[in-house]
């Protein structure tokens, strides 16, 4: 294959990866400091994205214009607005659901993702068919051969991977850090330590929503369209990224997240059949991860956690 | 005996699990700056003592009140922030956390950092392997050296009261004799203690006061001394 080519291919699956990477991570932190699995995440990804949309759409009436000024509002209001969403989540769903099997925050955060999913649906205007996103990012790009070096889209991968490892620095550097690694580890003993385990909780699924919502945004920006379903293979790929890391780990996640997207990448690229069968092919060999490693690819045992 | 006096007062407590009472019309009485300690057989009820007073196991009856404080219910990090401490039955160290993120966690409600490195030097100067292996995960570390670590984590919030279960449990003679060394020198310094112990020998050689618990309730009670002498504790405990 021309390298031009294959430089091509690496640079898709890179700014895939760091999308999926943002929504397995989570699915991890969440799984962490409650041992749940929140599957409406992939849809607050898309809520964050209409969010972004929507603030796009009222700063355009207000006659904002600048590109910068734009882009930072947008991205601040699917962050804020989905963190918000995540601690209510946690607050009023997963929190008192934790005396009943863990079948029912199952059950209710699938729920949970149709209203998303329907609510956008009915109310947004026109909000059955695909929404164009628009491009707010400078459009320039450089030709090297066979390989199209795109700003916009560099732009979208370095900040989604800042994100990411900023998520991460919190985790391991500060003192709310160290409080969730030691709910994720033991909540009762964290406790009495004097952290307040609800908030720790409240604080790691406003974070996690966050990650989300910017992952929202990105994905609108790359895509340049968005629509109300695009939440549910998002989180059964972020589901899965981070389950084949390794649940807990957030190294896992990320590794999981461009795990994915290379997959799908060879999959529509390497395969004598049609690029529609991408998914099958990424979702197929997962399956045999899974069960080859069903801890997850970052060895660890059950008790490490974040 | 004053208000101040007596720094924890537990009375009439019933507390317990499922259905039965572990705990059964409990009455104790911890006196500030003295070591007060709980003996009792294996099941018979001071872990569960430990967790209500921490709102783990939050009581079904009866009334816990610290400082003169009403603390019955109280969620736990509520009951640490009034300036009780616990070294916890099992020692129940992080594991996947390194020395140092184990105590500065035993500070965690302290956000003042030379109070926190203060603490930190404090601790080290009294166990200072805990120093050298400040970067290790608390995991890979050998029982003895874990108990020192959960020690030095309950002595991290400079609190007030310290609730101790089991610091024996597990551990060589000479372990039990330092460890006992330093509950002796950390409650001269003014620290309440209450020790919970199946070892009644070395904890009444160091406590001022007790109670024997079976079966969840108390059978006995008084001075370390009276309590060396008492036939009861005589027979369930020195054989
Ligand atoms: N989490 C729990 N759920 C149900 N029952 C429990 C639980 N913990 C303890 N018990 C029961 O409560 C009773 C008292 O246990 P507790 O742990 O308070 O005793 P203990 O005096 O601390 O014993 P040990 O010396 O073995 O630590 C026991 O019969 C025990 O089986
Ligand atoms: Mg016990």
């Amino acid at each position: 294959m021309d390298a031009g080519v294959l430089a091509q291919y690496v640079f898709n699956g890179v700014m895939l990866g760091v999308i999926y990477a943002m929504v397995a991570v989570g699915f991890t932190l969440f799984f962490g400091v409650l041992d749940v699995i929140q599957f409406a995440h992939g849809d607050v990804v898309m809520a964050g994205a209409f969010v972004g949309l929507a603030t796009y759409l009222a700063l355009h009436a207000l006659g904002i214009a600048a590109p910068a000024v734009v882009v930072l509002v947008v991205a601040c209001a699917a962050g804020l607005g989905m963190a918000l969403l995540g601690a209510i989540i946690a607050r009023w769903l997963i929190l008192p659901l934790r005396a009943a099997p863990a079948f029912n925050t199952l059950l209710v955060t699938l729920m949970l993702g149709s209203i998303l999913r329907e609510l956008v649906r009915l109310f947004y205007p026109n909000g059955s068919n695909p929404q164009p996103f628009p491009r707010l990012l400078p459009s320039a790009s450089a030709n090297l051969g066979h390989f199209t070096l795109r700003l916009d889209t560099t732009l979208l991968i370095v900040t989604g991977l800042v994100t990411i490892v900023i998520v991460n620095l919190v985790v391991r550097r500060t003192r709310l850090g160290l409080a969730i690694r030691a709910v994720a580890q033991d909540s009762e003993t964290a406790r009495v330590m004097g952290i307040d385990f609800e908030r720790v909780v409240l604080v790691t699924f406003a974070i996690g929503s966050a990650l989300a919502g910017f992952a929202g945004v990105v994905y609108g920006l790359y895509y340049n369209e968005v629509n109300f379903d695009i939440g549910l293979l998002l989180g059964v790929i972020g589901f899965s990224a981070a389950v084949v890391g390794g649940l807990g780990s957030i190294y896992g996640a990320i590794l999981g997240g461009f795990l994915f997207a290379a997959l799908q990448t060879i999959g529509s690229v390497a395969l004598p059949v049609s690029s529609a069968y991408s998914n099958v092919f990424a979702f197929a060999v997962v399956i045999v991860l899974m069960t080859w490693k069903p801890t997850g690819l970052i060895a660890e045992p059950a008790s490490e956690r974040v | 005996m004053t208000e101040a006096a007596r720094a924890l007062e537990v009375e009439h407590l019933f507390a317990g699990y499922d259905r039965a009472d572990v705990l059964v019309d409990v009455s104790i009485t911890a006196r500030a700056g003295e070591i007060t300690c709980i003996l009792g057989s294996n099941g018979s009820g001071k872990t569960t003592l430990v967790r209500s007073i921490l709102g783990l196991t939050p009581p079904r009856r009866g009334r816990i009140v610290f400082d003169g404080a009403d603390i019955t219910g109280l969620p736990t990090h509520r009951v640490i922030a009034l300036g009780i401490a616990c070294i916890p039955e099992g020692r129940k160290v992080f594991p996947k956390l390194t020395i140092e993120e184990n105590l500065r966690l035993g500070a965690y409600r302290e956000t003042d950092e030379a109070t926190i490195r203060k603490r930190l030097g404090e601790v080290h100067s009294i166990f200072p392997k805990l120093e050298e292996r400040r970067t290790q995960l608390a995991g890979t570390m050998s029982g003895g050296e874990q108990a020192m670590l959960s020690i030095g984590r309950g002595l991290m919030s400079g609190p007030r009261m310290l609730l101790i279960d089991e610091p024996s449990l597990g551990l060589s003679p000479l372990f039990v004799r330092q460890n006992f060394e330093v509950i002796r020198r950390v409650n001269e310094q003014g620290v309440t203690v209450l020790l919970v112990e199946q070892n009644a020998h070395q904890t009444l050689a160091i406590a001022h006061r007790g109670y024997v618990l079976s079966k969840g309730r108390v059978v006995a009670e008084g001075s370390a001394a009276a309590l060396r002498d008492n036939e009861e504790v005589r027979r369930a405990y020195f054989g």
